[in-house]
C-alpha cells in the first residue's frame, strides 16, 4: 500500500504501475473501472460494497471523496492498493478538498483502465442533474441510490426526468428478488390478471418500482398501500381467475399463495449493498426494462427514446442558491 | 400464454425451471452425495429452484423421508460451494422425499409411479420430473423397463414433461452403446434425454465457444494453414482410489479419451454453428466426430501405460497393480495417448495428440493450439534459439483461463528473443460467480436446455473412434510402465518425437 500526502494525480498513476510491479501482477483481467463517489463518513460502508463487488467483477476501484469544496487551498491525498483491504484488484482512494472536489475528472480520468468500460456509483444523495457531475458525465453506466435521498419518492422522480440509457438506481435492484418471485408465481397462469397491490413502506421507492414494473408488463393498474417494511412487504395479484400473493414472511422467506395451488415458501434473502452493486455490474448495457418500470412508477412516460450521451454541464455549488447534494459532501 | 412478467431483455430475473421432481436412483451412491445433493441444495441457495420442486430418492434402503433427510443435510454441509443456511436447509427439506425400493421390485416402481402424481397436489409438481441414473450401467435396462412399463416416461400419458439424466459410461463400446441409446431413446425420446459430461458444464469450454465464435481475432487462423498441431491433455495426479472393480473394466481410453477428450476436441474443431441453440451445436459436434479418422498405424500412434510405483507430490505412491482389487497381471492402462487427424478441409493434416492419465505430476486440463513456426526469421540463429511455436492455451482446470505464447525480444544490448506468456485468468477474476459443473448441467436438465449434453449420434461416433484402438491394444502385449509422478511412459514421448514434436508441459 502506497500513501500519498498532498499529491497530484500523475503521481497517483506511477504509485499505481508501481504498486502493480512490486505485487507481479498484470491488469489483463481489467475488465472495468468502477469510480465510487461517498462522502467521508460513509467511506468504510463504501469501501466494503465495493470489495464484494470487486470480488465478482475484476476491476480497478476509484473512491473519490470530495471534501468542502469551499475550502481556500486545494490538495488531493491518495492511497494506492493492491490486493488488500478492497479486494483483489487495483485500488485508489482519492481524497480530494477545495475547487480540486469539482474538477475531480481530472484526477479520474488518467487513472480509468484502457478501453474499458467505466460505472460510477453515487453512495448517498443522488446528484441532482448527472450532468453536473463529471464523473457521472465520463461513466458508461451510472448507478445512484434514491433510498439515501432526503426525499426518496422526490429523487425518484428526478431519476426519470434525468434519465439517459445506462442509468439505474439501486431501489431497482432491491426490486429483483421480488421480481423473481413474481415470474415465478406467474410461470403457472394463461389468464388476463386484472389488478394488482404492492404494500410496503411508504415512500420507498423500491415499492414504486415493482408497482410501475407490474403495471408496464401486465397492462393494469397497480395500487400502492402502506404497511409492513423496510421495503417490499407484499404483492397481490388479482387474475380472472384466481389470486397470487407473495408475502414477506420471517427475515428471509416469503410465502407464495396461488389460488387452486398448496402454499409455498420461497427464498428471500435480504442482500448486502455489495451484492445490489455486484447484479449492476453484471449488466452493462442500458436496462430497458428499468427505462419502463421507471416511467411508469413515475409517470414519465415513455423514457427509451432519451439520448444515451450526456454533456456535463458547469455547476458551481458553492456559488448557486441550488446547491447540488452530491458535489457539496463535507 | 407466455409469462407475461419475462422478457428476454430483462436479464435480472434468474432462469427458473418450471416445478418439477428430480428422482435420484442410486441416491446413495458416491456421486449422489458427493455432487448432486450439493448441486440441489447450491441451486436452492441461489434461489433458482421452482417453487413446486422435490427431491425425491430411491434406493434399496429401508428408510423414511427424514433418514434420507439426514443424510442429504450431511452431504450438503460438506459438499455445497454456496454458504450453508439454516432457512435454505429448512425449506427444501420439506421438499425432500424417499421411496424405498430395488431396481427389480414392480410394485416399488407403481408406488414411484403413484407419487409422481401425489407430488402434483401435496407439492405443486405439476407432474413433471427428470430422473437422475446415478446406478450402475448394468442396472439400466430393468430400471428403464420398469419406467416403460409404468408409463412414468411417457410425456403425453402423463400430461407434463419427463427427462431422463444417464451419467458415462454410455457402453463401453459401439453395440453396446447402441444397444443402450436404442433403449434409452425409446424409453423416453432422444430429446428428453440428458447424457452427462461434466466437463462441457465448466465455464471455461463454454467460453472456448465464446472465444472461437465471438472475435475475429482467432476464427481467421483456426485452420491448417496456421495450425500445426493441437494437444489436449487431461490429467489426474490421483490414482484410482476405491474404483478399482470399474477401472479395471474400463482403463483410461473408455474412462476418459471416449468422452472428454473427445467431446473437447470437437468443440475444438467444430466449424460455426448457426445458433447456439443444442440442435445447431449438436450437429455441428456430430460433424467433427464423424470426421474423425482412427489411427491407421496403431502401433505408431497410440501409446497406452500403466504407473508404477514412484514418488509424487513428495509421498510414496503404489503401482497400479499393487491398488487394491486389481490383478496383479492386469493390463489396463491408466495413461493413453493417440494421434487422430480430422479428415475435413479446416484441419486436413493436423494431427490432434490426445493424452489421459492417473498419477501424473498434476492435476490438470488444458487444449493447446500450436501454429506453425515462422518460414523465415529475420534474426541470426542465435538469437531465435529460445523461440518456441506460439501457442494458443484454454486451460479447462485448474486456474481456467487462456494463455498466448509468443516471442518478444528480452530488454538488453543484443536481439534475443525470448517466448513470453500472456494470460486471461479466468478463475481468478470471476471466481465467485462461477457455478459448479453439475449445478449447472442439472440446472440445464430442469430447464430443458440440451446444449451442453452430448447426442447419442455423438456417443456412438466417439466409439467408432475408440474402438478399433481397444481392439489393437488387446490383441497386443502389456502397456508400457510409467513410474507414478512423471509425464506418462516414453512411448509418448516418442511418438510425438517420431513427427518433430514434443508435449508441451502443461
Amino acid at each position: 500500500m502506497t500513501t500519498l500526502w498532498d499529491t497530484t494525480g500523475t503521481a497517483v498513476v506511477k504509485a499505481l504501475a508501481a504498486e502493480r510491479r512490486a505485487q507481479g501482477s498484470i491488469s489483463s483481467g481489467l475488465a472495468l473501472t468502477l469510480v465510487v463517489v461517498a462522502a467521508e463518513g460513509q467511506v468504510v460502508e463504501a469501501e466494503q460494497a465495493a470489495t464484494r463487488a470487486a470480488a465478482e467483477h475484476p476491476c480497478r476501484l476509484l473512491l473519490v471523496v470530495r471534501r468542502r469544496p469551499d475550502a481556500p487551498e486545494s490538495r488531493l491525498d491518495a492511497e494506492v492498493l493492491i490486493g488488500g483491504r478492497l479486494g483483489p484488484g487495483e485500488a485508489a482512494v482519492l481524497r480530494m478538498y477545495g475547487r480540486l472536489a469539482l474538477h475531480a475528472e481530472s484526477v479520474v480520468l488518467p487513472l480509468l483502465g484502457p478501453d474499458a468500460p467505466v460505472v460510477t456509483w453515487w453512495f448517498g444523495e443522488p446528484p441532482h442533474l448527472i450532468a453536473h457531475d463529471p464523473l457521472g458525465v465520463l461513466a458508461d453506466r451510472r448507478v445512484t441510490d434514491c433510498s439515501l435521498a432526503v426525499d426518496p419518492l422526490a429523487a425518484l422522480g428526478q431519476r426519470a426526468a434525468d434519465y439517459a440509457p445506462g442509468d439505474t438506481d439501486l431501489s431497482w435492484a432491491r426490486t429483483t428478488a421480488w421480481r423473481a418471485l413474481c415470474a415465478a408465481a406467474f410461470d403457472s397462469v394463461s389468464v388476463p390478471a386484472r389488478a394488482a397491490t404492492v404494500t410496503g413502506a411508504a415512500g420507498d421507492p423500491a415499492r414504486a418500482l415493482v408497482a410501475g414494473w407490474l403495471a408496464a408488463c401486465l397492462g393494469i393498474e397497480v395500487a400502492l398501500a402502506d404497511g409492513g417494511g423496510p421495503g417490499i412487504g407484499a404483492v397481490s395479484i388479482e387474475l380472472e381467475d384466481g389470486e397470487i400473493g407473495i408475502t414477506q414472511a420471517g427475515r428471509a422467506t416469503a410465502l407464495l399463495t396461488s389460488t387452486g395451488q398448496p402454499d409455498r415458501t420461497m427464498p428471500l434473502e435480504p442482500r448486502a449493498l455489495g451484492d445490489l452493486l455486484a447484479e449492476e455490474l453484471r449488466r452493462l448495457d442500458a436496462d430497458e426494462t428499468y427505462a419502463r418500470a421507471l416511467g411508469r412508477a413515475t409517470g414519465s412516460g415513455d423514457l427509451s427514446g432519451r439520448s444515451d450521451t450526456r454533456t456535463h454541464v458547469w455547476h458551481d455549488p458553492t456559488g448557486s442558491t441550488d446547491p447540488d447534494p452530491a458535489l457539496t459532501t463535507t | 400464454m407466455t409469462n407475461p412478467l419475462r422478457s428476454p431483455g430483462d436479464r435480472r430475473l434468474p432462469r427458473v425451471p418450471e416445478p418439477c421432481a428430480l428422482v435420484v436412483f442410486g441416491v446413495t451412491g458416491d456421486l449422489a452425495r458427493k455432487k448432486l445433493i450439493p448441486a440441489v441444495y447450491d441451486l436452492a441457495n441461489r434461489g433458482l429452484l421452482p417453487a413446486g420442486f422435490v427431491l425425491l430418492g430411491f434406493a434399496r434402503r429401508d428408510w423414511e423421508d427424514g433418514d434420507f433427510e439426514q443424510l442429504a443435510r450431511k452431504a450438503a454441509q460438506s459438499g455445497a460451494r454456496t454458504e450453508f443456511r439454516a432457512s435454505t436447509w429448512e425449506r427444501l427439506s420439506e421438499a425432500i422425499k424417499f421411496l424405498p425400493g430395488s431396481f427389480d421390485d414392480a410394485d416399488a416402481f407403481d408406488r414411484l409411479a403413484a407419487t409422481l402424481i401425489e407430488l402434483d397436489a401435496s407439492h405443486g409438481t405439476q407432474g413433471n420430473a427428470a430422473f437422475y441414473l446415478s446406478i450402475p450401467p448394468a442396472a439400466f435396462p430393468t430400471v428403464l423397463k420398469q419406467m416403460q412399463r409404468t408409463g412414468m416416461a411417457d410425456n403425453a400419458s402423463c400430461h407434463a414433461w419427463r427427462r431422463v439424466v444417464v451419467e458415462k459410461p454410455f457402453g463401453h463400446d459401439l453395440p453396446s452403446s447402441r444397444a443402450l441409446n436404442d433403449l434409452v431413446d425409446d424409453v423416453f425420446t432422444a430429446q428428453d434425454v440428458f447424457r452427462i459430461d461434466h466437463y462441457l458444464g465448466k465455464e471455461t469450454v463454454q467460453n472456448l465457444l465464446a472465444l472461437r465464435f465471438a472475435n475475429t481475432l482467432f476464427e481467421p487462423i483456426w485452420n491448417s494453414h496456421h495450425v500445426d498441431s493441437v494437444q489436449i491433455t487431461m490429467a489426474e495426479d490421483v490414482g484410482i482410489g476405491t474404483r478399482a472393480a470399474f477401472y479395471e473394466q474400463t482403463g483410461a481410453a473408455r474412462d476418459v479419451l471416449q468422452n472428454h477428450l473427445l467431446q473437447l476436441l470437437a468443440l475444438t474443431a467444430m466449424e460455426e454453428p448457426v445458433g447456439f441453440d443444442a440442435e445447431s451445436l449438436r450437429t455441428e459436434k456430430r460433424k467433427v466426430l464423424g470426421a474423425l479418422k482412427p489411427p491407421t498405424d496403431f502401433a505408431a500412434h497410440t501409446v497406452r501405460g500403466q504407473y508404477d510405483q514412484g514418488w509424487l507430490a513428495g509421498q510414496r505412491v503404489t503401482s497400479y497393480r499393487a491398488e487394491e482389487g486389481v490383478a496383479a497381471d492386469s493390463r489396463t492402462e491408466t495413461y493413453a495417448a493417440v494421434r487422430l487427424e480430422v479428415e475435413t478441409r479446416r484441419w486436413a493434416g493436423v494431427p490432434f495428440y490426445l493424452r489421459t492419465g492417473k498419477r501424473l505430476p498434476r492435476r490438470v486440463t488444458e487444449i493447446a493450439v500450436l501454429f506453425y513456426r515462422a518460414p523465415v526469421l529475420p534474426f541470426a540463429k542465435t538469437d531465435t534459439e529460445e523461440l518456441g511455436a506460439n501457442q494458443l492455451v484454454v486451460r479447462v482446470q485448474p486456474d481456467e483461463g487462456v494463455t498466448l505464447r509468443f516471442g518478444s525480444k528480452v530488454p538488453g544490448t543484443t536481439m534475443e528473443v525470448r517466448d513470453v506468456s500472456m494470460d486471461f485468468q479466468y478463475g481468478e477474476a470471476f471466481t465467485e460467480a462461477s457455478p459448479e459443473a453439475y449445478e449447472r448441467l442439472l440446472l440445464d436438465v430442469l430447464l430443458g436446455d440440451a446444449s451442453l449434453f452430448p447426442r447419442n449420434e455423438e456417443v456412438e461416433q466417439s466409439w467408432r473412434v475408440i474402438d478399433p484402438i481397444e481392439q489393437f491394444w488387446a490383441e497386443g502385449g502389456e502397456p508400457e510402465t510409467y513410474r507414478a509422478g512423471e509425464w506418462g511412459p516414453k512411448g509418448a514421448e516418442e511418438m510425438l518425437a517420431r513427427d518433430g514434436r514434443t508435449w508441451r508441459r502443461p
